[in-house]
């Protein structure tokens, strides 16, 4: 819903002042949202699909070229920007779906369990990308079943059980606040143990 | 065109014709057309040869005169003689298509009634009004009387405006019929994909979070199959046109009959073939879009390719003719009007009925498939 896909039945999505419902495409410019649902169009190739993401965020075409060659270095794209998706490895395809999200400059950023499912190089790209763009200023949103990744990258952590939030603060407040070293055992405090977790 | 539209529309046209499935269905299924325009005037002609050809052998239980004898060599008539008895023998073993008896100057055919005696009956009878012809003459030339003046005290003739014939119609409108239903089959493959494909491979996900107006979505998906089908309809066009101008040089059956199409004929034949592609189209993508896998949405398109060709069959087959209030009803309108089309009809006052019904059910379709994108449905309706 947050990241505009779905419309909302009750209330309302804002994102610096501006409503989804009014502001819906301008909201959207300024995001980019990746998930483990969101996949890519087999038939098209890399460089074909950037570009594609390029004209649909309004980016002039001198830049895009620019932006697409500058992100092709930055993630490694070069030996595979001109083949088809479709012959791409896993880790391939997740580099080119990073890329796709980087190509307008985002200010907003929703992963929702980017790294689920995916080998240990292609989610550290993943993990290592997020930390990057934290460093650049950049609000991201990132919703995770990995505790660790979590702790590791998250400024603010906010724990939902059964969809009600049941903790939230820095990785450091939670732990302090649960008498934990990790959020996994901080989580299962909170929920009075494993058993609690279904 | 907005710049998402184009840009939707464009990705559309570029996966469409990267699918081998997708080329398939708009491009393989015209291919029929001609082997249904040349095989059916094959058979049609087969079919005449065989009741020239099947049905000529006439027993004649009497004596025939010179006369007789040439005639029915005029009209191809092979005669079989003999007795009543043998010829009734040979009529029952089905050797001879029937016999002639007489009786001084009255002439007895002896059939069954049978559908396969009437074209020897029809022979037969031509063979008498020749000879009776004849004799009459002879007996007024006789009486120094011109014939003319008595056999053509009248004269009657029939001016045929424009030759119509049963097995030419028949293989222009079923050839007509098979360009709606052509046009119908490449729009249900790219629509199933469009939407429940794209729901399935979840690629709708990504799009979906592009800052795209989900009526844009749509438009530029209605585009993509409204041209995959209209692709479709111009090259099924083209080869039904090409395959009617072979046939008519290959079969004796199109003899007198006018296949050249005038420019304003082909002009709106290609109307409504573009109408009835966007009417198609839609209703294709909204069915398929509220359908939560690939193979349910092709199961529900299924009945939409012979409800496309069924009611105009139907009427081609009990005669109906176009009315405005025929002109707006879905399916029947399309077939009907370019039926009426193809063989010179053109109904201004039918074709705009056609056209604004055509309008107002795709702007329906339009907003329900945009309402059913705006929905969660149409990505979580699987889970």
């Amino acid at each position: 819903m947050i990241a505009g896909i779905l419309e909302p039945t009750e209330g309302s999505v804002n994102f610096d002042g501006l409503n989804y419902k009014e502001n819906e495409i301008e909201i959207k410019q300024q995001i980019a949202y990746l998930s483990g649902n969101t996949k890519l169009y087999d038939t098209l190739s890399s460089y074909e699909l950037l570009k594609m993401c390029s004209e649909i965020y309004g980016v002039p075409e001198e830049k895009a070229e620019e932006r697409i060659q500058e992100l092709s270095k930055i993630l490694n794209l070069d030996h595979f920007l001109y083949n088809k998706i479709a012959n791409l490895s896993t880790g391939q395809t997740q580099r080119v779906n990073i890329a796709r999200c980087l190509v307008h400059n985002p200010k907003y950023y929703i992963l929702d369990e980017a790294t689920t499912g995916l080998d240990i190089i292609s989610s550290q790209i993943i993990l290592d990308f997020m930390k990057q763009e934290k460093k650049k200023e950049k609000t991201i949103l990132y919703s995770t079943h990995y505790m660790e990744e979590a702790e590791n990258i998250c400024d603010k952590v906010i724990m939902v059980h059964q969809g009600i939030v049941i903790q939230s603060g820095t990785p450091e407040e939670i732990k302090k606040n649960t008498k934990t070293t990790n959020l996994r055992d901080a989580f299962f405090v909170m929920i009075g143990g494993a058993l609690n977790a279904e | 065109m907005q710049n998402n539209v184009r840009n939707i529309l464009r990705k559309e046209l570029r996966e469409l014709f990267r699918d081998k499935k997708s080329l398939a269905m708009m491009l393989v299924i015209p291919i029929f057309i001609p082997l249904i325009i040349i095989g059916m005037s094959s058979l049609f002609e087969s079919q005449m040869k065989k009741d020239i050809e099947e049905y000529h052998k006439i027993g004649m239980a009497y004596d025939m005169t010179e006369e007789e004898k040439s005639i029915a060599k005029e009209l191809n008539i092979e005669v079989v003689e003999g007795s009543e008895e043998e010829l009734k023998e040979k009529y029952e073993k089905e050797e001879i298509n029937l016999y002639v008896t007489k009786n001084l100057n009255h002439y007895t055919i002896n059939t069954n009634g049978s559908e396969n005696s009437n074209y020897a009956k029809q022979l037969v009878e031509t063979y008498f009004n020749s000879y009776k012809q004849f004799l009459q003459q002879k007996t007024l030339q006789a009486q120094n009387m011109n014939p003319s003046d008595i056999l053509e005290i009248i004269t009657v003739e029939e001016k045929i405006e424009e030759e119509e014939n049963f097995f030419v119609n028949y293989v222009k409108n079923y050839g007509f019929l098979f360009i709606i239903m052509a046009i119908t089959v490449s729009a249900t493959y790219p629509s199933t994909d469009t939407t429940a494909g794209e729901k399935e491979r979840g690629t709708l996900e990504t799009l979906l979070t592009f800052p795209i107006k989900s009526k844009d979505i749509i438009l530029g998906k209605f585009l993509g199959v409204s041209i995959s089908s209209i692709i479709t309809g111009m090259i099924s066009l083209i080869l039904c046109m090409i395959s009617l101008m072979i046939a008519q040089n290959l079969f004796s059956i199109y003899e007198g009959i006018n296949i050249m199409y005038e420019p304003l004929t082909i002009c709106f034949a290609v109307i409504v073939i573009v109408a009835y592609a966007f009417f198609v189209s839609g209703l294709c993508i909204a069915i398929a879009s509220t359908s939560k896998t690939f193979k349910e949405a092709q199961s529900a398109l299924t009945p939409i390719t012979f409800i496309s060709f069924f009611p105009g069959m139907v009427a081609f087959m009990i005669n109906l003719t176009t009315t405005p209030v025929l002109s707006i009803v879905p399916f029947l309108n399309y077939t009907m009007i370019f039926m009426d089309i193809t063989a010179g009809k053109i109904d201004f006052l039918n074709i705009t009925l056609m056209l604004l019904s055509t309008i107002l059910y795709m702007s329906l379709v339009l907003k329900f498939i945009i309402k059913q994108y705006r929905s969660e449905n149409v990505l979580f309706s699987n889970k």
